[in-house]
């Protein structure tokens, strides 16, 4: 971490810093936008605050933790820090495109409120990385705008939708990113790329600033190469804002000990390599003291379909504003207001994305509610009620993260289909809104890493960080965590560049 | 026969001083696309946040419309495309709403109707697009205001209750000071629905009309509706459910989109937006913002101030109006004068000045100060109305003013006293005459008063003065045509006589010197004679000896025929007033000239009866005939007895029947002569006192009276309805000037309005059109309130307007008061329906 903290700190480490990242990510594509200058001093208060606009309900709001609070302090370990965005959270200064050609031209007026308290905390942001178009797709291969390899095999895809965050943390050109979880957006691009990746509470994180895939879903996660950074980042991001009506302070209560944790049974259509990685680590957390106890979730087989029912439905009318109005791509010519809509929308939106605004229009219809959103809802219902009753007896599950190891790009290996069906353990976590921890594990298969999911109860993420601590621990001695070996650290390439970076 | 459903959907948008899910100003008419922020603009990756204000005025109005409030009420998406939506959808409610099951009572010509409230829910308002050439423009200032929308249930039937309940509602949410209401500016909108089937068949298909920018076109465009789909249903069409446009400049309703194009909104919980829930905190704050409503109000200030519907709503039309006007009663104002003073001179003033009463520098202080002043005759009308000028320019107290320019005035009574004893030193003849019973010179001794006083003497005391010293204590008896004044000629006609040769007989009966009869020089005429002219003789003679006090009492002798109309005039016009007023009559004249007093005549009994009850000194207005003291409203005059039958008089008296009845039976007990038959219709108990339609009315001066009356008896008409009646002639009288009908009908309000050339319903239809009004009374003892049978209903439909228990005599009188006073055709209904 340390020399993390003084990467920005004068223009000559900067340079050195962006030249390092520029020829990084030359072969890699993780990011979009790169610019360490841009927002080294941040505008604390990029606009008014909200004013009146104060929430009466009746659960108690606490202040409005602007920029000073929690303030910049020599001490934290986020001072100095550079860290990348993924680009469909808002950065003023910086292109907020999600990956769109909608939205290719889009300079973001504003900064979402995960950012500035990172800024508060002293981190910078440097820039802005690529993602599946709105965060739709487990490859990044949707993106509109460009494409982002995985930084272990170049042939094959990052994962989805925050492969660039994943990607670029991997890489080591940044500790830390942010990316966007909707139903494993951050989890699986991270155990794709060989990185911690977390999915908190939804709602233990302000959403405010990140663009709207499925708004029931959607949470603001991170991606780090190790944990205390990703805790340290999580401790700042996390809590109420004001802008954030489904934004919560941590619910006081559940414990972060672990003694117990929940082991799925009935595991079915697992990757070999995927079911060696975990029965491996159960292996491990035997090893480690925990109590295991088997859990079955028979609603299982429901998570993907009824995922993909909210998340397009949601899509359908989140993604509705695009039309070329008031921002974004606009045809040079129209006839009337209507057809200016028709053509932005069929020249500026993907095929992906196209086809789940489709689907979500299609499950909402008046009359067709019933079979498809209403059901959808009661099968989240009943997946929340059946985690809820097994962490009555343990204190956090372990799952797979995805089922499959990163898949070569294009659909050779895995089509479009066969891609959404892999979302199955981390849509579970999503659709119960509870914190989930990818962990990345001992990679056992031609050198492509592998990841396990934690999952605790709502507000329990001190639990996920509790156990990966002791596994990374116990794996540290093994060499878990695996570096991609044609991307070394940022001191050694400086060696072998010539360049003089004086830490001290 | 057809019903019709009609419900309202209302958007108002809510005073907060910022927008609902943001913090951006909502205000209106500011330059275009400056009030928004990424929030309203819709922005990717913005959230709304809930306007905590907002929710309360939610919460407020649907308190007030006594809605059941939800505990928990969810924001949904409506999903629907349009440009001036910026996130093309919008964040509205729809499976929970915050109000549900509520209402709001109106009242339609005496019908009064309890509308429910479907449901209250709030949502966002959108931007505005503006084409202009070949361009579109956006404008989203107004995107994101606070926007709650009201739906009642189809419980109203036609036009004018929807208006009504529009400019109640109206009302009611700027009492509340949620919305300005303003339609034509678009912070308050309506949309209707409307839906026409067979009677008893239910709702038929429901056709809502958009378009509809003041309450007045609400009314219009719904009538216009109900007619057009009746007329397609009678010729065996049906009526597609459809969406259509109100065309002001056409007066019609046009297509705009069928049920086939109609929007799946595609409702879903909003995500963003976390169920709100009611605490008892926010509930305390709800209950905390509740006001006195508007009518509330009205009924307590006719109640505790005792005022005239009118008055009352005048002062309770806008809240700050009516604020001020208790602050001033409180500060020790009169609330009449108070009243009087806001509705005429003070509303000149700050109309003159385009200002509101709360900014003026007249403060409810300064008002009750400048009242007190005149109550207590320390200034006079003409001083009061100079310093309220003075007030409005200088914004000094009242006070300070007079006191500086000298206007006040002299009340001490040892002052006054010396210059009226001065006054009639010198005027000995104007004197004599007063003692002689003419009121006349009075005015003139307090004119000659008023000179030596340099015009600072109070003229009233003055008056009573002279009254007190010249010690007149009298009741004036006034001659008013009839047989009771008649005499009879040599071949057995009666003809107009002379009354004073009848008073002179009263001098053996020991009746003081007190007694004065009057000759108001109207010429000698029988009462069926009358005229216009007559009777504003005799209001402003009325007028004139009240306010002088030249008068305990004062009779007035009148012919039978015509009395039922003169008594409820009077009535109309001096109800409340404390010396008694009493009208009476005879069937036959005293006497033949140069012969022995007719046998069977009650003339001269029937005048001293009158007599006595004026010097009786009871308030009110009375009419005494045999020994009854009959009620000046709904009397009937049913029968006239050939003198030479005087049993079947009694026969008659004594039949048992209404109060006036009473008095006939103890006259007949008594053996005494009753030969015309008088009764109180729909009366339970007399009723001789009350509130006249205006204080005023008296007061005009007599040209002006003559040429109102005159101007009002023009355009009234009563028409008897019958068997074979047209309702072309009636269109045929509305085409000659007249604009008022006095319909007289069957039973509780029954006519022919069957599609036939003897139909009345085309007459009606003519009348909205030319703005002529159908006051509604019967030929029978009832009371019409069209509660009974089909037609009567159909009537209330086409806007008649039912006359409760009053007679045709007692309406067409009153209307003749209230045309008098009224400024325009709605203050006329209020008045008549007061």
């Amino acid at each position: 971490m340390s020399y993390w903290n003084r990467v920005l700190h004068d223009a000559r480490r900067r340079e050195a810093y962006t030249k390092f990242v520029r020829t990084q990510d030359a072969g890699l594509g993780a990011f979009l936008e790169f610019d360490p200058a841009r927002r080294l001093d941040p505008p604390l208060a990029e606009h008014a605050d909200p004013g009146d606009v104060s929430y009466a309900g009746s659960v108690s709001r606490a202040r409005s933790r602007g920029a000073a609070a929690g303030g910049e302090t020599p001490e934290s370990a986020l001072a100095g820090v550079p860290f990348a965005v993924k680009d469909n959270i808002a950065v003023a200064g910086f292109n907020l495109t999600c990956a769109s050609r909608i939205l290719e031209e889009l300079q973001s007026p504003y900064t979402a409120t995960a950012v500035r308290r990172m800024e508060a905390a002293g981190a910078r942001v440097v820039g802005k990385t690529n993602l599946d178009e709105f965060g739709m797709g487990s490859s990044t291969d949707n993106s509109a705008l460009g494409v982002t390899h995985n930084p272990y095999d170049h042939t094959r895809v990052a994962g989805g939708s925050s492969g660039g965050s994943a990607a670029a943390v991997a890489a080591g050109l940044v500790p830390v990113a942010l990316g966007s979880d909707t139903g494993g957006s951050v989890r699986q691009p991270a155990s794709f790329c060989g990185v911690y990746g977390l999915k908190p509470t939804y709602g233990a994180v302000s959403r405010y600033g990140l663009v709207a895939f499925a708004s029931s879903l959607d949470v603001v996660g991170v991606c780090a190469r190790e944990l205390s950074p990703l805790q340290a980042v999580f401790n700042v991001i996390r809590g109420l804002d004001e802008r954030d009506h489904t934004s919560q302070e941590p619910v006081s209560g559940p414990s972060a000990k672990v003694s117990v944790v929940g082991v799925l049974t009935g595991l079915q259509g697992l990757d070999p390599a995927v079911r060696a990685a975990y029965e491996r680590t159960v292996e491990y957390l035997q090893g480690l003291g925990y109590a295991l106890r088997e859990v079955e979730l028979s609603t299982l087989k429901y998570v993907v379909p009824a995922y993909y029912t909210i998340a397009t439905a949601e899509a359908s009318a989140n993604l509705a504003r695009y039309n070329g109005v008031r921002y974004g791509l606009r045809p040079e010519r129209a006839e009337n207001p209507d057809e200016l809509v028709r053509i932005a929308r069929d020249e500026g939106l993907g095929p992906e994305v196209k086809l789940r605004i489709l689907l979500g229009t299609y499950v909402l219809r008046s009359g067709f509610q019933d079979q498809y959103y209403l059901r959808a809802q009661r099968i989240r219902t009943a997946i929340r009620n059946e985690l809820a009753r097994a962490f009555d007896n343990v204190q956090a599950i372990l799952t797979p993260t995805v089922p499959v190891l990163p898949f070569a790009h294009g659909e050779g290996e895995l089509t479009a289909f066969q891609q959404k069906l892999a979302d199955i353990f981390t849509a579970t976590a999503s659709l119960a809104g509870i914190p989930a921890l990818s962990v990345p594990c001992e990679s056992t298969t031609g050198g492509l890493p592998v990841g396990m999911q934690l999952l605790a109860p709502a507000f329990a993420e001190e639990r996920l960080f509790a156990v990966a601590g002791r596994l990374a621990e116990a794996a540290g001695e093994r060499g878990l965590v695996a570096r991609p070996e044609n991307y070394p650290p940022l001191p050694d390439w400086a060696a072998a560049k010539g360049y003089e970076l004086d830490w001290s | 026969m057809y019903q019709s459903f009609i419900g309202l959907e209302i958007h108002i948008q809510l005073l907060t001083r910022t927008k609902v899910f943001c913090g951006c100003r909502s205000a209106f008419g500011e330059e275009p696309n400056t009030n928004v922020c990424p929030v309203c603009l819709g922005y990717p990756g913005v959230l709304p946040t809930l306007n905590a204000e907002a929710i309360r005025m939610a919460y407020v109005v649907a308190r007030t419309l006594n809605c059941e409030l939800a505990e928990y009420s969810l924001f949904e998406r409506k999903n629907y495309y349009y440009p001036d939506l910026p996130k093309n959808y919008q964040i509205s409610q729809y499976a929970a709403p915050l109000g549900r099951g509520g209402y709001l009572d109106i009242e339609f010509h005496g019908k009064r109707k309890r509308v429910g409230i479907h449901e209250v829910h709030l949502e966002e308002d959108a931007g505005k697009m503006i084409h202009a050439g070949d361009m579109s423009l956006l404008d989203y200032n107004r995107a994101g205001t606070p926007l709650l929308e009201i739906v009642t249930e189809p419980d109203m039937e036609i036009g004018d209750e929807a208006e009504l309940l529009l400019q109640q509602f109206r009302r009611m949410v700027r009492y509340l000071g949620v919305c300005d209401g303003n339609m034509e500016e678009g912070s308050m909108r309506c949309d209707a629905n409307v839906s026409v089937n067979r009677h008893g068949q239910g709702l038929g298909s429901k056709v809502e009309i958009k378009n509809l920018n003041s309450s007045r076109f609400v009314r219009k465009a719904l009538n216009h509706e109900i007619a057009r789909q009746e007329e397609i249903l009678s010729h065996g069409g049906t009526i597609p459910q459809e969406t259509r446009l109100w065309n002001e400049n056409r007066d019609l309703t046009e297509t705009m989109r069928t049920k086939e194009s109609a929007h799946d909104y595609r409702y879903f919980p909003e995500p963003d937006l976390p169920p709100f829930t009611t605490t008892a905190q926010f509930l305390g704050a709800v209950e905390a913002s509740l006001v006195e409503l508007p009518l509330e109000r009205r009924d307590r200030f006719i109640e505790q101030y005792d005022l005239a519907t009118h008055q009352a709503d005048f002062l309770t039309e806008e809240r700050p109006l009516a604020d001020y006007f208790e602050a001033a009663v409180e500060h020790g104002a009169e609330a009449h004068a108070a009243a009087t003073w806001l509705a005429a001179d003070v509303r000149k003033m700050l109309n003159r000045r385009r200002i509101e009463v709360q900014d003026s520098p007249l403060t409810p202080k300064r008002l009750a100060e400048l009242l007190q002043l005149l109550a207590e005759s320390r200034i006079h009308g003409k001083i009061a109305k100079q310093t309220l000028g003075e007030i409005f320019e200088t914004g000094r107290d009242p006070l300070e003013i007079i006191r500086e320019n000298g206007w006040e005035q002299i009340t001490d009574p040892a002052t006054l006293s010396e210059y009226v004893d001065q006054v009639l030193a010198r005027h000995p003849k104007a004197v004599q005459q007063v003692r002689d019973g003419d009121s006349k010179p009075i005015g003139f001794l307090v004119g000659q008063v008023m000179k030596a006083s340099s015009g600072r003497a109070e003229p009233r005391a003055v008056q009573e003065l002279i009254i007190a010293k010249l010690e007149l204590k009298v009741v004036q008896v006034l001659s008013f045509g009839g047989a009771i004044s008649g005499v009879r000629r040599a071949d057995g006609l009666v003809e107009p006589g002379d009354l004073v040769s009848l008073g002179e007989l009263f001098a053996q009966d020991g009746f003081a010197d007190s007694v004065r009869f009057d000759e108001l020089h109207l010429g000698r005429f029988l009462s069926e004679e009358i005229t216009p002219q007559d009777w504003a003789i005799l209001l402003s003679e009325v007028a004139s000896r009240l306010q002088t006090g030249a008068a305990d009492g004062i009779v007035i002798a009148h012919g039978t025929d015509t009395l039922s109309y003169t008594a409820s005039l009077l009535y109309w016009c001096f109800a409340d007033t404390s010396a008694p007023i009493v009208l009476t009559a005879s069937v036959l004249p005293h006497d033949k000239p140069g012969e022995e007093p007719h046998p069977h005549s009650d003339a001269l009994r029937n005048l001293k009866a009158a007599v006595r009850k004026a010097m009786s000194g009871e308030p009110g207005v009375h009419v005494i005939y045999g020994d009854a003291d009959f009620s000046p409203l709904n009397l009937k005059f049913e029968g006239l007895l050939p003198f030479s039958a005087p049993s079947r008089a009694h026969e008659a008296a004594g039949r048992k029947g209404a109060v006036g009845d009473r008095g006939a039976a103890e006259s007949a007990a008594a053996g005494a002569l009753s030969l015309g038959r008088f009764r109180n219709w729909n009366m339970e108990s007399p009723v001789y006192r009350g509130r006249p339609i205006s204080r005023e009315i008296g007061e005009l001066p007599r040209a002006e009276l003559t040429r109102k009356l005159e101007q009002a008896v023009r355009s009234v008409f009563i028409a008897k309805v019958f068997p074979g009646m047209q309702g072309d002639t009636l269109i045929a009288l509305m085409n000659a000037g007249v604009r008022y009908f006095i319909l007289e009908l069957f039973d509780t309000g029954t006519a022919n309005l069957r599609e036939t050339p003897y139909s009345l319903r085309k007459a009606f239809q003519h009348g909205e059109q030319a703005g002529a009004l159908f006051f509604c009374t019967s030929q029978q003892e009832i009371a019409v309130d069209f509660s009974e049978y089909v037609t009567g209903h159909e009537l209330w439909r086409e806007g008649a307007i039912p006359m409760g228990r009053l007679t045709t005599e007692s309406v067409y009188t009153r209307l003749l008061a209230a045309l008098m006073v009224a400024e325009n055709d709605d203050e006329l209904v209020k008045l008549m329906e007061d």
